[in-house]
């Protein structure tokens, strides 16, 4: 212990051989990743050739395409082709929508984050307070209320629900819009750095454009905030009571401190890890389960493209796909990990 | 409660309160110069004219683009002027020399002339893909198509084929999709490979069509836009708008609230329901293919005729054409599609278990047989799949049904029953019969995998093949007419291992304020010609 306090190069030699550890983990699940995806994709019934040219083609076309797409190759070299593409950065062609799939991906994954990243706002911002709060109040009106609304949330499905939610305050009552990102006149108005329709429009100072978009984005994102919140109510609840059994807690309250400064100030600091790892696992769900919401709500997101390329046997398109929710999964589990060591010293 | 709640509470009861007070504007009708359509574009990939091979796209082409020959929506049989003035046939039936009309512009404000009417279509041959067969058929091949495509001055194209087919064939072929003319000036330097332009026309426009690709982001949103410059004037509709509604119950909640004009992919329970007329009308456009049975002549108990004419007699016709394909098809048990010469109402056949069954026991299976049945999933070829499984089971026959993406399996013959639909475009009992009734060598080392009949296995009797080789090749329609009839009844009688039964419609939802949306069974609906009260 002294020895390495004594020495700065032993720390930064310590800290390298760290790094090294979670980029060759990294790697390793990468490549993992690669090939599971790319047997899986060998593996789906659907013909990708047929998908492109049509049941009706003749061989000649068939054999013409077949090639094209690469697929004259053995099955190692064209795996090889794709895992040298992909360290380039080289997606390869949609053979759904004839762009490069690293352009999709541009143009869904933004869609998807500003779904995502408004579902676990709402679903956290709301789910961690009243876990607390059922917790505190075990067994009275407050917490049967809330176990109520996270068993509602945790058994009912997002296509259901979706779809129920469109049908009142869509078609009968004409609240909200019919699905989509943004009202159809408002089309093309804005394309910003950013691709979140929120934040380009504002950063264009297009008001009418930003709430089209935010009109749009409320609906799903309350859907998806709601299954989250569900989650994320019910872990914070056994968490903090798992910490208000503790003998610190009693200590605290029998020195006199307010009930709330024992709960807010020194029991929930104690599961903010926790909570950040409940978090973060459920956005990195979130990022890969929209598809039934993009579906219901024609949300053109990464859940929807990845499905319909899934469908088509687009491979290109769905191998890009995987790895890159694999990348931001890795990405931000690692933000969490430097985000621990924020608020828990143990973890420094 | 302390400040910091207070101020997140007021937070979002603003946010809220601001999101609910523009919602005035959501429940509106589309304007009344732009036409929005709902439809699931997860199958539309590419809109270049001579790769694409898809309904929703050939649409898209169909506006984008413009052809020598037009065929009119209420008449498909007579070829009108497009974008030739004019044509003249030689006595010999093998050259065609179109004049090419003078003043038309692509949108980039280029000329077209007859070079480019040459060179788009030599260039649908040399790519060799899926649409190129709408002239590779009669003979075009990459090698000669260079020497049978000219242009001889700007607004002359001789057009010449290898051998004599009836004149409207060729006709016909010239107001595909496929044969849609492209902008060649304008594609000169966008060649890659080779492509002759087919990476940029995949996601851009090289037409001189009515309308002009503004925006398309696939399984997402297209719009196109009005063309100034349009030599038909422009049309009424300034924006076409596409939207990608995947699910059929979200088309239908939008068609009803107005948000769009056109719903193209309903089920038959939300047409059902929008089939009362208050909001919209079902337009049913009759396509030439068809809702078939394909047993594989390769299997031994499936050989026999005594089985094949069995299965005629376990599909439930009655009871779909009631059901779900009240929307989907039309009942027809003969092979020319309704509606094109040669065509027949002629529906013996019903639903007879019992019949079956005797048949059965003549083939010697009067204790039934078990097969593996593959089928489409989507609807309503599963549900027409499902009937057939439940009527064979009181005959006897275990179906071990399998509903999936089974069509490589159909191309290489691995399998015992498939069903399915087709589809064909070409307004002519030829696209058909070719598929169905003709199978010129029925080895598996010919690969003919585009022909239905090859597939199946079925070596088609001669005298059928015969016949609709030769009405082919025959000037006289009114012969033609003759030929097809015959072999209308030549097909029922002869125990067809490919068993039709519902020829395939398009059921679209129309709002009741649009005017002139017209279904195309060659799939060309146009839009410049739609208007809205």
């Amino acid at each position: 212990m002294s020895t390495l306090q004594s020495s700065p190069m032993a720390g930064l030699a310590s800290a390298s051989r760290k790094l090294a550890a979670s980029l060759a983990i990294i790697a390793t699940t990468l490549f993992g990743l690669l090939v599971i995806t790319f047997v899986v994709g060998r593996l789906v019934p659907a013909d990708p050739v047929i998908a492109v040219i049509g049941d009706q083609a003749d061989q000649e076309t068939y054999q013409r395409v077949y090639a094209m797409m690469g697929l004259d190759q053995p099955i190692y070299v064209q795996f090889f082709n794709h895992l040298r593409d992909v360290v380039t950065l080289n997606f390869g062609q949609s053979h759904l929508t004839k762009n490069p799939v690293i352009l999709d991906l541009a143009r869904v994954i933004p869609a998807t984050v500003e779904l995502a990243g408004l579902a676990i706002i709402i679903g956290a911002g709301l789910g961690i307070p009243l876990g607390i709060v059922a917790a505190v109040h075990r067994g009275k009106w407050i917490d049967q209320i809330a176990r109520v609304v996270g068993l509602v949330g945790y058994s009912t499905p997002i296509f259901w629900l979706g779809t129920l939610v469109l049908l009142a305050f869509y078609a009968r009552l004409g609240w909200i819009p019919g699905g989509g990102r943004i009202d159809i006149y408002n089309e093309g108005l804005v394309e910003g750095p950013t691709r979140s329709l929120l934040l380009d429009s504002i950063l264009a100072g297009e008001w009418e454009v930003f709430w089209s978009a935010l009109h749009h984005l409320i609906t799903p994102a309350l859907i998806l905030g709601y299954a989250s919140m569900a989650y994320i109510s019910r872990m914070s609840r056994s968490f903090m009571l798992e910490q208000l059994g503790q003998e610190y807690v009693l200590t605290a309250r029998a020195k006199g401190l307010p009930k709330r400064t024992v709960v807010w100030g020194h029991a929930f600091r104690n599961i903010r890890v926790q909570l950040l790892t409940i978090v973060t696992l459920a956005f990195c769900g979130l990022l890969e389960g929209t598809v039934l919401i993009e579906t219901v709500y024609s949300w053109p997101g990464l859940g929807q493209y990845l499905t319909t390329a899934l469908l088509y046997a687009d491979m290109n398109a769905v191998l890009g796909a995987v790895l890159v929710i694999g990348l931001i999964s890795i990405a931000i589990n690692l933000l969490s990990d430097v985000v621990y060591r924020f608020v828990d010293p143990r973890t420094r | 409660m302390d400040r910091r709640t207070m101020l997140k509470g007021a937070l979002m009861a603003g946010v809220s309160a601001a999101v609910l007070a523009h919602s005035g504007s959501v429940i509106a009708a589309t304007p009344a110069d732009q036409l929005v359509i709902g439809m699931d574009m997860s199958a539309m990939r590419g809109l270049d004219p001579h790769e694409l091979n898809q309904l929703e796209a050939a649409e898209v082409a169909a506006n984008l683009y413009e052809r020598l020959i037009v065929l009119p929506a209420d008449n498909l049989a007579d070829p009108q002027p497009g974008l030739a003035e004019s044509w003249t046939i030689s006595d010999d039936g093998l050259t065609f020399t179109f004049k090419v009309r003078s003043g038309v512009t692509f949108h980039s404000g280029n000329p077209l002339t007859a070079k480019d009417v040459e060179w788009s279509l030599r260039r649908l041959v040399k790519r060799g893909l899926a649409p190129s067969v709408d002239l590779k058929q009669w003979g075009f091949t990459p090698e000669n198509v260079d020497s049978l495509i000219t242009a001889t001055d700007d607004t002359t194209l001789v057009l010449q084929t290898p051998e004599l087919w009836n004149s409207n064939l060729i006709l016909y072929a010239l107001a595909s999709f496929s044969t849609s003319i492209v902008d060649s000036a304008f594609l000169a330097d966008k060649d890659k490979e080779g492509d002759m332009g087919g990476e940029f026309l995949q996601t851009s426009d090289a037409g001189s069509g009515p309308y002009s690709l503004r925006t398309w982001r696939a399984n997402d949103l297209l719009i196109a836009e009005a063309f100034d410059g349009y030599w038909q004037g422009v049309p009424a509709m300034k924006r076409v708008i596409l939207r990608h509604l995947p699910e059929s119950s979200g088309q239908r909640l939008q068609i009803e609230a107005g948000d769009i004009d056109i719903a193209s992919r309903l089920s038959s329970t939300d047409l059902a329901s929008l089939d009362n007329g208050d909001v919209a009308s079902i337009q049913r456009t009759p396509g030439f293919g068809f809702y078939y049975l394909a047993l594989n002549q390769k299997n031994e108990i499936l050989a026999k005729p005594q089985v094949r004419e069995a299965f005629r007699y376990l599909i439930d016709y009655e009871g779909l054409a009631n059901g779900v394909m009240k929307y989907y098809g039309n009942l027809q048990q003969t092979i020319v599609p309704a509606g094109l010469i040669g065509a027949v109402e002629n529906n013996p056949y019903k639903l007879d278990v019992a019949k079956a069954k005797e048949l059965l026991a003549e083939a010697g299976h009067a204790d039934g047989f078990t097969l593996t049945y593959y089928a489409s999933p989507a609807t309503p070829e599963a549900e027409v799949a499902q009937s057939l499984q439940a009527n064979a089971a009181e005959a006897g026959i275990t179906l071990d049904l399998q509903i999936g993406d089974h069509i490589g399996k159909f191309r290489s013959r691995e399998f015992e029953l498939f069903s399915a639909r087709s589809g064909d475009r070409l307004p002519d009992p030829h696209a058909v019969l070719q598929s169905y009734a003709t199978n010129a060598d029925n080895s598996d080392e010919a690969q003919l995998t585009g022909i239905n009949a090859w597939r199946t296995a079925w070596d088609v009797p001669a005298e059928i093949q015969d016949q609709v080789r030769a009405a082919a090749h025959e000037p006289d329609q009114t012969k033609r007419e003759a030929i097809y009839k015959s072999v209308n009844e030549a097909y029922l009688a002869a125990s067809p291992a490919l068993v039709t039964s519902f020829q395939r419609t398009d059921a679209k939802a129309i709002r009741n304020n649009v005017q002139g949306y017209v279904g195309h069974s060659t799939w060309l609906t146009r839009w410049d010609t739609v208007t809205k009260s």
